[in-house]
């Protein structure tokens, strides 16, 4: 007989939980990957249509601008690429799995699954789609004449895995947090816009970093995305790696947004039913 | 010993009022936000809005379950009773773990199901085999049980040539029989039918207490909520009764009921509530002040009635704003929870024309007098409950089963007949005739 109630736990009973019931898991996913792209005329080409035109649009304002994205003596192309990949990673999880409690709330109001498992499965299609349009990279570093580092490449798969779990832990409070106060939904696309800003998506750490003095660029790294999306350029392109302190923090960041998101995402589910 | 299935373990679970409220329109909705923006509620105002809360409110928080120990081992079939708002709904959604208790645990060996989440999931833009999938995830079935019975649940819902047509292209009869069909093939371990939850449709109704003593023959433990007393009797071993978000009595079915309808026996024809009782029914416009029954033309209130005389109901109610519409109902019921009938006090609806009706009715107290005509109850107790909205079809006060009346057969329709009249929930007295035609 497995027992419930209300707990004070720390939370971490929700991850055997979710892994008891990674079939569903799995269904949700499914569902969300399938029900993205019907009644689509070029369907799943536009996972690797929308970072092409992000990239194009900004290399394009550049040109218009008649400046350059890049000062780390690497193309353009495959800069900006790397930073609209991860961005859109981070950008579209967060969006979808912010309202994807509130979206169900008639399916959470009615059965009982683990809760997690709605914006998990928003993650996992914002993780698929950034496999899928990796790919790009090659194509768009062998037209502009770009060397791939072979020797740091592999690295990017565990970079990129600290960028998800980061998301993970955001997106447990994003979407608990907006169950209970619809505000969060509304607060999100400028957060995510100011978010854009202030990580190197567009530009790179090396364009940065004259504008802040030595003394800041620590702080600028330790924003977890900026330092994930500079960690992924570096393996894959060379360019520049976030400091030391910047990655320390930004690490610390990371594991404590996702354990404080796991408590409260416990605690906030609840009352879900009551509140959502 | 058989083993047990479900154990609840001190379980109390509050509400914060207001927040978990349920607006039935998006006006009402909008209104009580502008409300709470601008002021916060008083703990008076929400124990008005929720007028038979009574002693279980403490400040904004409202006790809707308090102290529930239940113990029930598998296999067990058991029926639970109570008035609306007693907290048999909570009490189930604790039990499938949807809503969280504030105090105490819960537990329950194996899967849980319920009939109340047919088709919970169903995205209209997947085919109808990707939807089987899905709600069967849902619902708790591993996918390899939903492919071994995945041909078994098509053919019961007769929807073959539509499996890779999305479900947003079929008819709504057809969702409903892939819903069923799916939640039909769940074999839980326990199952929880909330039929107060599917009023409306007698055929589901039916095909869920059908599903229930099934399940139950197999072994299976099944939790019955229902106002249909006749099919708890008929369905369950065993029954509990709930008050007040408390479980005041658990037994045989036949006892229970009997429990539970002398406690909707209330009182002496008439229900009153003085102008600054805070627990009066009200609505923003209106406050109820009284109800009652006359009959045998008396003019004191009567809760038993002879067969032969009109009965009237009268209700009292004070209009607390200039210019608002009101349109009175009544609902009868008899003891099984059937409906007897449902009047209104429209022209189309009405013998006579109330003056009042479809007028702005100014601040005031007016008194509604539904006239029942004699010889038309059969000999039992029927249930009283009144709605108060601005149109038939908005309610905005509901007071149910607010009194009840015992009507009488004096003799004056039972001259021929002396054997019980079995069933029928009126026995009106018609006009008959024969004529020899060849």
């Amino acid at each position: 007989m497995r027992y419930y109630g209300p707990t004070d736990s720390f939370g971490f009973g929700q991850l055997s939980e979710i892994w008891r019931t990674r079939e569903l898991l799995y269904s949700f996913f499914l569902r969300d990957l399938l029900i993205r792209y019907r009644q689509v005329v070029v369907g799943v080409l536009w996972v690797l249509l929308q970072p092409l035109m992000g990239m194009f649009i900004f290399i394009g304002l550049f040109f218009v601008l008649g400046t350059q994205s890049a000062r780390s003596g690497v193309a353009d192309a495959p800069v900006v690429l790397t930073g609209v990949l991860c961005w859109q990673l981070v950008s579209s999880s967060f969006r979808d799995a912010t309202g994807s409690l509130v979206n169900y709330r008639h399916v959470v109001t009615k059965i009982y699954f683990p809760r997690m498992l709605l914006p998990l499965a928003s993650l996992m299609c914002a993780v698929f789609d950034f496999t899928i349009a990796s790919t790009l990279l090659i194509p768009v570093c062998a037209i502009t004449g770009t060397t791939i580092v072979w020797s740091t490449a592999l690295l990017s798969i565990p970079i990129a895995i600290w960028l998800v779990l980061f998301c993970a832990g955001c997106i447990s409070w994003l979407s608990a947090l907006n169950a209970h106060y619809r505000d969060v939904g509304y607060a999100l696309p400028f957060i995510l816009q100011l978010g854009m800003f202030v990580s190197p998506v567009i530009y790179d750490l090396e364009r940065i970093r004259p504008l802040l003095t030595d003394r800041w660029v620590w702080l600028y790294e330790a924003n977890p995305v900026a330092c994930c999306i500079g960690l992924f350029r570096w393996s894959l392109l060379g360019t520049a790696q976030p400091s030391i302190l910047g990655m320390t923090v930004a690490a610390i960041l990371t594991i404590g947004i996702g354990l404080s998101g796991l408590a409260w995402f416990q605690h906030a589910d609840q009352q879900l039913a009551d509140r959502i | 010993m058989k083993l047990e299935s479900i154990h609840v373990e001190k379980v109390s679970k509050k509400f914060r009022l207001g927040a978990a409220n349920d607006y039935g329109r998006l006006t009402e909705a909008i209104m009580a936000r502008a409300k709470g923006f601008f002021c916060k509620p008083a703990q008076a105002v929400l124990a008005k809005e929720n007028p038979t809360l009574g002693g279980r409110m403490e400040g904004e928080w409202f006790w809707a379950l308090r102290d529930i120990e239940l113990s029930i081992p598998s296999g067990e079939i058991v029926g639970i009773v109570g008035r609306n708002g007693a907290g048999k709904s909570t009490l189930l959604k604790i039990l499938s773990r949807i809503v969280m208790p504030t105090l105490g645990r819960v537990g329950v060996r194996g899967r849980v199901g319920s009939l109340l989440e047919v088709g919970t999931g169903f995205h209209p833009e997947l085919t109808g085999r990707e939807n089987v999938f899905l709600n069967g995830a849902i619902l708790g079935m591993p996918r390899s049980e939903i492919r071994k019975r995945f041909d078994e649940i098509v053919s019961f819902a007769e929807i073959e040539s539509f499996l890779e047509t999305p479900v947003k292209r079929y008819s709504s009869g057809m969702a409903v029989r892939l819903a069923f069909a799916v939640a039909a093939h769940l074999e839980p371990d326990v199952l929880i039918i909330d039929e107060v939850l599917s009023v409306g449709d007698q055929a589901f109704q039916r095909k869920c207490l059908g599903k229930a003593s099934q399940l139950g023959e197999q072994g299976r433990t099944v939790l019955v909520v229902s106002h249909n007393l006749a099919a708890v009797a008929n369905l369950c071993k065993r029954a509990v009764l709930m008050q007040d978000g408390r479980l005041v009595a658990d037994g045989s079915p036949g006892r229970i009921i009997d429990q539970y309808l002398s406690e909707m026996r209330t009182g002496d024809g008439q229900r009153v509530w003085k102008d600054d009782d805070a627990l009066a029914p009200s609505s923003d416009q209106i406050r109820l002040r009284s109800v009652s029954v006359f009959g045998n033309g008396s003019e004191v209130p009567l809760s038993e009635v002879d067969i032969d005389q009109e009965i009237v109901v009268a209700i009292e109610y004070a209009v607390l704003l200039d210019d608002v519409s009101v349109s009175v109902q009544i609902q009868v019921r008899d003891e099984t929870g059937t409906y007897v009938f449902w009047s209104t006090n429209a022209p189309s609806m009405n013998m006579e024309l109330d003056p009042w009706y479809g007028k702005q009715h100014p601040r005031g107290v007016y008194q509604s007098e539904c006239r029942i005509p004699s010889n038309f109850f059969n000999e039992t107790r029927y249930f009283v409950s009144v709605l108060i909205g601005p149109e038939i079809g908005w309610i905005t006060l509901r007071q149910e089963s607010v009194l009840s009346f015992v009507v009488h057969d004096t003799g004056a329709m039972r001259r021929e007949y002396m054997g019980p009249w079995i069933g029928p929930a009126v026995r009106p007295k018609l006009n008959w005739r024969t004529e020899k035609k060849g």
